[in-house]
């Protein structure tokens, strides 16, 4: 039995467990994060990736849209690494109906945003490959944002302050007494731990519902399922919205190395958070619209679909998934249950994330009587202090592929510096689609809570690019084995359950180059390497899970 | 901007079995391979072309990886584009410009051929070419003849018009500026055939400029091409024929897939001279043939390999009686058209060939045969023997009489 | 008639197929369109490893006959184990003659060892892989060094021992892990570290370098009888090599296929298309396949991507174009076809069906048993549902098998072409 005292305690480590955290850690809050899988494994990794504007928002919900605009301003200079500043585009078809352009046009103005109509010429010499038939088109303020990368650097700002986080630890009791609550947490190989803390914040999403359920609190989540289609590689540099009411397939995004057509919406129970699977009729419905908006999005190799759920809290009688507010919902137990040491913070939205933890931690702080103001509106995350210049930072290493530095200033960053540290050995290729040096990896690996190649893949993209593992998966093994992290019987255990991991998003889209590469993958690790064969001591033997 | 025209590197599932083939990465670690320069890059470039990683300069575009490519990905095309799209310095465009313009060279060069001849291989030319071209000094450099091939060919043209089968003969700057013989000896192999050979107007295919980043001059060289071959032998049905492999593969392919232009209308009618005679005998017009008594070892040219045409010249070279045959392994040359000519790639393009000219040594042959210009002008640099163009030999084989 | 045979493929099969019939005389092109997946294998060639529902096959043969009972549909119950035994044997005989030298274990199959250190059935062995002669030694108690070069990041001798220590032939052997440093190589441009089995295969194939590399595979072996290295030593003077590296180190060496390119892979290639030339075969290798016309139960020609209108013609044609990852099948959006001919086709159009739920489920996935159907003499259906007699089809194309879960690609791929190649010697026989 492990046993840790702390002030807080934050359950769930998405973005907004991981924001508040930061938020804690900043205003000098001694806490501890207790997730139960990998950071942003949930929620936050399971979206589209987009750096709202708030014009999605800003003809039905402007609260929403004022609220995604200032933060969109304000990551745009905390979080220069993890965001990208793309613009974006909502194009009417001709299918659409046209008076939505207006509306769009005249939310955004009441919202503060910088929308403007654009000319059809200037929207395709912006992007390209848009389909050439769009009746009309709006420039909005839209950009990307990595959820990966952003909640890892509010985790390792936090830890660079002081806070502590337990990762693949799940969270078993909680006992709330005022003078003192419990947590209690179990990780992976069984040990059990223990946390003595003055307040329990909630960030569990909508795993929430079961974190309120231990601790003998009811809350009603509403789960709602969201599906996404990734394509091999950017066929927009700009993000591209669908000038019509909220629906499935109505939006492209740009990220990284790759396009993202985004969203279905499917009310699930919640019993069944736990076995999402994408299907096969949602992957139709996203093609079919993708090529409406990008009609090469049919000849593009579809590289995995997944899934995540809507951490929709259901205060009132709204049923509807889409109609639900998606509004942040930030509870107090004290008042709601009686239960003093205990907070809930859910719904919102990734973009809202940082408002979330201020808001949080504003009523954290005033509980516990202590702490200073909220900073994370203007501290820069770690990787953008300052801004960044790629040349310079690209000049600076000799003897290495100009593409791999770019790439790995990409993702971390000024801590590139840390990174990459000029020996040969440290530069070369684990990945070799996604330019991901061993470095980069070692780096992840000791610095980042990095478990599994899973989580490696999360702090990364070794991975997600067109090949899904095939060669980089065994290196990756190789290297937990060779930095002495775990027994090599565990590190084939990790590439197994790793395969495993990447089949599930490649199976709803196995046609074409995708299966190939599926055979070819399947050919070198079952038919080379015999990994079918291998018995582990504990058999994962986890079904079609998340 | 996405090219959406060649999404080919989407096919690849990152097999590896280009970096086997790839002759520069084999000799030099300068060039980190046709997979990460090529397809892997290219997802890269398109997110950001600032990513661009100038190494990809080293690929000669020998095309090994692309039939080494069980995908189906044209990385050479893929390579070649990113290296004028994206990498925008560390050329030398004085002798860049010199070398990628070969008619303009060759129009000159033919005027005052015994002049330029003795200039170009009077060591102190070369020293001060090495240092103010960056033309190695070591490098030979192919001779010219007097006058043009265009105009001997005029004393040959009446009687191709007593043919009633003809064909169009695409010469190239090689045939028309360096050697002669080699067009009247495929005069003679076609009207053997009972073909006659016919002449438009042509100008350089274009394989120099794209090598040079030149691709506005390479557009409009296509251009005059397409349309000057499509009115005179596509129309009428005709074939076009090459004795180049080089000038064929850019006319076939490199035009639609590098230049963006439309050649539809000649695709189906070019054809590398070889293959031409592969059918024309299939056909029973296979003229007699005496013995040539000749030891000869066989180096299939890249370009042609990337045709799919090395089985026809082969199989050519089988049917001349008397020709004792070794086929030599597979492999590049190194020279790569105007690449071996250049001072920083100079010893790359040596060490690529290596191999090979080994092997010939140690085949010992009468002669070397091959099918590519600059691939002679690289064997016979590196080794002591005589390179003689395929159809050299089966005009050899014709006899002497007209 | 130009040709007797055109072969479309260049794979194992194809060129089995094609050298058994330049052997005998016939004229015969192979037009092959990107290398095989040998580049990509064990080197060893696999008849039939595993049964129906698990469990090892120690006798391919017996097991073979056990097959043609319960699943005639199977390429092997087709040829029949005699003439499988008759095309390997052939294979063995083609393959010495290019200078390999091929550790069978007479009808019972031997077991290579893997990256992961899984000991896997397999028929053919290259002499350089773990074999019987190094299970002997090893049941005389010799200790094995499983080594690794420093920086190479394709393989990992920690995971091949993890395994290897499990296995009860190993329990009482001493095994230790290693890594050969290559200090005179340091000094290239290039990132050492970055280096595939294609760059180290040349450093070894650059025979100075042995002696050296023999110090340094001594010094880490520390004394082991047995030294396992990852398998690259050498590509075209392989045998000599690893025969000297033996010498030097007095050492008994085996090597361990590492992730693509294969080296032991590119020898069987080498070494196939070599023969393949030698006997007076044709091979184009940069052009493909792209279509052809079947008019009354007969392959009347094909064309090639870069002759297009051009009819290529031949007597007999064999396809050997393998499966959805060399392009010989083809997937889309809730469809299957064989892309050249559109040859009659088994498997389900619904990709929901394709898959199984696990990547590794002990089941495999149906769409590896998908392909082009035939009738017993392997030749396939036309879109008239006739069956095209002068047109064979053999590999990984064709149905009704799992290469992979089988542990049977290779023989099926070898027995396949040579029953085709036997076909049309007999057929041209009849002609005349």
């Amino acid at each position: 039995m492990e046993r840790y005292e702390t002030q807080a305690v934050v359950i769930g480590g998405g973005a907004t467990g991981a924001g508040t955290l930061r938020d804690l850690s900043l205003r000098g809050i001694k806490s501890i994060l207790i997730e139960k899988d990998d950071i942003a494994s949930g929620t936050t990794g399971r979206n589209h990736g987009l750096l709202h504007s708030g014009a999605r928002y800003a003809v039905k919900d402007l609260e929403s849209a004022r609220e995604c605009i200032s933060e969109n301003r304000i990551l745009k200079k905390i979080a220069r690494h993890c965001i990208e500043d793309t613009g974006g585009l909502f194009v009417t078809l001709p299918e659409d109906d046209p008076v939505y352009h207006n509306e769009l046009l005249e939310g955004c103005k009441i919202s503060d945003i910088n929308a403007r109509e654009i000319s059809i010429k200037e929207a395709l010499r912006l992007e390209p490959n848009l389909n050439h038939n769009i009746l009309s088109a709006i420039w909005v303020p839209d950009g990307t944002i990595d959820p990966f990368r952003l909640a890892a650097s509010n985790i390792l700002d936090a830890k660079e302050h002081g806070a502590g986080i337990l990762t693949h630890t799940m969270v078993t009791g909680l006992e709330l007494k005022s003078g003192g609550n419990i947590v209690r947490a179990a990780d992976e190989k069984g040990n059990q731990i223990e946390i003595r803390c003055d307040l329990v914040i909630n960030a569990a999403g909508v795993w929430g519902q079961h974190v309120c359920s231990l601790g003998g609190i009811e809350l009603k989540m509403f789960p709602s399922k969201g599906s996404m289609l990734i394509i091999d590689y950017r066929i927009n540099n700009i993000v591209v919205n669908r000038c019509r009411k909220p629906s499935d397939g109505d939006i492209i995004v740009p990220g990284d190395t790759v396009s993202l057509i985004g969203t279905t919406s499917r009310e699930i129970d919640y019993s069944r958070i736990e076995e999402l699977r994408v299907d096969d009729d949602e992957i139709d419905v996203l093609l079919e619209d993708g090529e409406k908006l990008i009609p090469n999005v049919s000849k593009t190799r579809a590289l995995r679909a997944y899934c995540g759920v809507r951490p929709l809290v259901a205060i009132s009688g709204e049923t509807m998934g889409r109609n639900i507010s998606r509004g942040i919902v930030l509870i107090d137990h004290s008042e709601r249950d009686g239960a003093e040491g205990l907070i809930t913070i859910a719904g919102g939205k990734l973009m809202t994330y940082r408002l979330m933890a201020e808001m949080t931690a504003d009523l954290a702080c005033s509980k516990l009587g202590t702490g200073g103001r909220c900073r994370t509106a203007k501290t820069p995350l770690p990787g953008s202090e300052k801004k960044i210049s790629e040349r310079k930072n690209v000049r600076a290493f000799t003897g290495i592929s100009q593409s791999v530095v770019g790439s790995t200033l990409y993702r971390h960053g000024l801590r590139v510096q840390d990174i990459l540290k000029r020996d040969k050995k440290n530069y070369r290729l684990i990945c070799e689609c996604e330019m991901v040096t061993e470095g980069e990896a070692e780096y992840a690996i000791k610095k980042l809570d990095v478990k599994n190649i899973i989580d490696l893949r999360r702090r990364t993209r070794i991975g997600m690019g067109p090949c899904q593992g095939e060669l980089c998966a065994y290196r990756s093994a190789g290297l937990f084995a060779d930095f002495g992290i775990y027994r090599p019987e565990k590190s084939i255990e990790l590439l197994y359950n790793f395969l495993e991991e990447r089949w599930k998003g490649i199976k709803p889209v196995l046609w074409g180059d995708g299966l190939r590469e599926s055979e070819f993958t399947y050919w070198i690790y079952e038919g080379l390497l015999g990994i079918g064969e291998i018995k582990f001591d504990d058999d994962p033997g986890d079904g079609d899970g998340v | 901007m996405i090219k959406l025209e060649n999404i080919s590197f989407d096919h690849c599932i990152k097999c590896t079995v280009c970096t086997i083939y790839c002759p520069v990465a084999r000799v030099t670690h300068l060039f980190p391979g046709p997979k990460q320069s090529g397809p892997d890059a290219e997802r890269l470039r398109i997110k950001n072309p600032g990513l661009v990683d100038e190494s990809l300069k080293y690929c000669t575009n020998c095309k090994r990886c692309e039939i080494a490519c069980p995908s189906d990905v044209r990385i050479a095309d893929i390579i070649q584009d990113a290296k004028w799209k994206y990498v925008k310095k560390g050329f030398f465009r004085p002798r860049d410009f010199f070398m990628s313009r070969t008619d303009l060279a060759g129009s000159l060069g033919t005027i005052f051929s015994p002049l330029a001849n003795f200039l170009f291989s009077f060591f102190p030319v070369k020293i001060l070419m090495d240092l103010f071209l960056k033309i190695p000094y070591k490098r030979s450099y192919p001779a010219y003849e007097r006058g043009t091939f265009r105009r001997k060919f005029k004393k040959l043209a009446a009687r191709q018009k007593t043919f009633e089968k003809k064909a169009v003969y695409f010469h190239g700057c090689y045939v028309n500026y360096n050697n002669h013989s080699l067009g009247t000896d495929l005069v003679r192999v076609m009207n053997a055939m009972g073909v006659g050979v016919e002449l438009v107007r042509e100008k350089c295919c274009g394989v120099p400029l794209i090598a040079n980043g030149y691709l506005e001059k390479a557009k409009k060289n296509a251009l005059f091409n397409i349309s000057s071959l499509s009115g005179a032998a596509a129309g009428k049905g005709l074939k076009i024929i090459s004795t180049s492999s080089s000038c064929t593969y850019a006319l076939k392919h490199e035009y639609s897939h590098l230049l963006d232009m439309d050649n539809t209308g000649i695709y189906n009618s070019i054809e590398y001279v070889t293959k031409f005679i592969f059918d024309r005998f299939e056909e029973g017009a296979r003229p007699p043939l005496r013995p040539v008594s000749i030891r000869a070892a066989y180096h299939s040219p890249c370009h042609l390999e990337r045709l799919g045409g090395v089985m026809y010249t082969i199989d050519l070279l089988k049917k001349i009686p008397g020709l004792d045959l070794i086929i030599l392994h597979s492999e590049c040359c190194g020279i790569s058209g105007t690449y071996g000519f250049k001072r920083e790639y100079y010893q790359i393009s040596q060490d690529v060939g290596y191999q090979l000219f080994r092997r010939i040594e140690e085949a010992d042959p009468e002669i070397v045969i091959t099918d590519c210009e600059t691939c002679r002008m690289q064997i016979e640099m590196n080794t002591k023997y005589r390179v003689m163009h395929p159809v050299s030999v089966l005009a050899m084989a014709l006899g002497d009489e007209r | 008639m130009a040709y007797d045979c055109i072969i479309i493929g260049g794979g194992l099969s194809g060129l089995t197929c094609g050298i058994k019939c330049a052997e005998d005389g016939l004229r015969t092109a192979v037009i092959s369109s990107g290398m095989n997946s040998l580049h990509f294998s064990s080197g060893s060639i696999d008849v039939f490893g595993y049964r129906q529902g698990g469990g090892k096959v120690y006798r391919p043969f017996d097991y073979m006959k056990e097959t043609a009972k319960s699943n005639p549909a199977h390429p092997y119950s087709r040829i029949g184990s005699r003439m499988v035994r008759e095309s390997l044997e052939f294979f063995n005989d083609q393959i010495s003659l290019a200078g390999i030298s091929l550790h069978d274990n007479g009808d019972e199959n031997h077991f290579r060892i893997t990256g992961l250190g899984v000991m896997k059935p397999t028929y053919f062995s290259q002499d350089s892989v773990f074999n019987d002669k190094f299970k002997k030694a090893v049941e005389e108690r010799a200790s094995i060094a499983v080594l690794n070069f420093d920086g190479y990041r394709d393989y990992y001798a920690e995971l091949t021992v993890s395994q290897l220590r499990k296995n009860p032939i190993f329990k009482r052997t001493g095994i230790i892990t290693g890594k050969v440093t290559l200090p005179f190589y340091t000094r290239t441009e290039k990132n050492l570290h970055e280096f595939r089995s294609i760059d180290l295969a040349r450093v070894f194939d650059t025979e100075k370098y042995l002696p050296r590399i023999a110090e340094e595979i001594k010094r880490a072996a520390r004394g082991a009888r047995v030294v396992s290295l990852p398998a690259f030593i050498g590509i075209d003077n392989f045998a000599q090599i690893h025969k000297r590296l033996e010498d030097l180190t007095g050492c008994l060496i085996y090597e361990i296929p590492s992730l693509p390119p294969s080296i032991l892979g590119l020898r069987l290639d080498n070494a196939l298309r070599s023969r393949f030339a030698a006997l007076g075969g044709e091979y184009s290798g940069g052009d493909r396949v792209n279509g052809g016309e079947i008019m009354d139960g007969e392959l009347d020609h094909i064309h090639t991507e870069n002759y297009g209108d051009t009819r290529h013609r031949s007597r007999f044609y064999v396809m050997s174009t393998g499966s959805f990852f060399s392009a010989g099948l083809r997937s889309g959006f809730n469809m299957l076809d064989e892309p050249v001919l559109g040859l009659r086709f088994s498997g389900s159009n619904r990709r929901s069906d394709w898959y199984s739920a696990k990547f590794f489920d002990r089941k495999g996935h149906p769409f590896l048993k998908y392909g082009v159907e035939t009738n017993k003499y392997f030749n396939p259906f036309g879109s008239d549902g006739k069956a095209v007699k002068n047109l064979f089809c053999t590999g990984a194309m064709l149905s009704g098998y799992d290469p992979i879960r089988e542990g049977s690609g290779g023989g099926v791929a070898i027995s396949t072409g040579y029953f085709a190649a036997k076909r049309i010697i007999g057929e041209m026989k009849k002609n005349k």
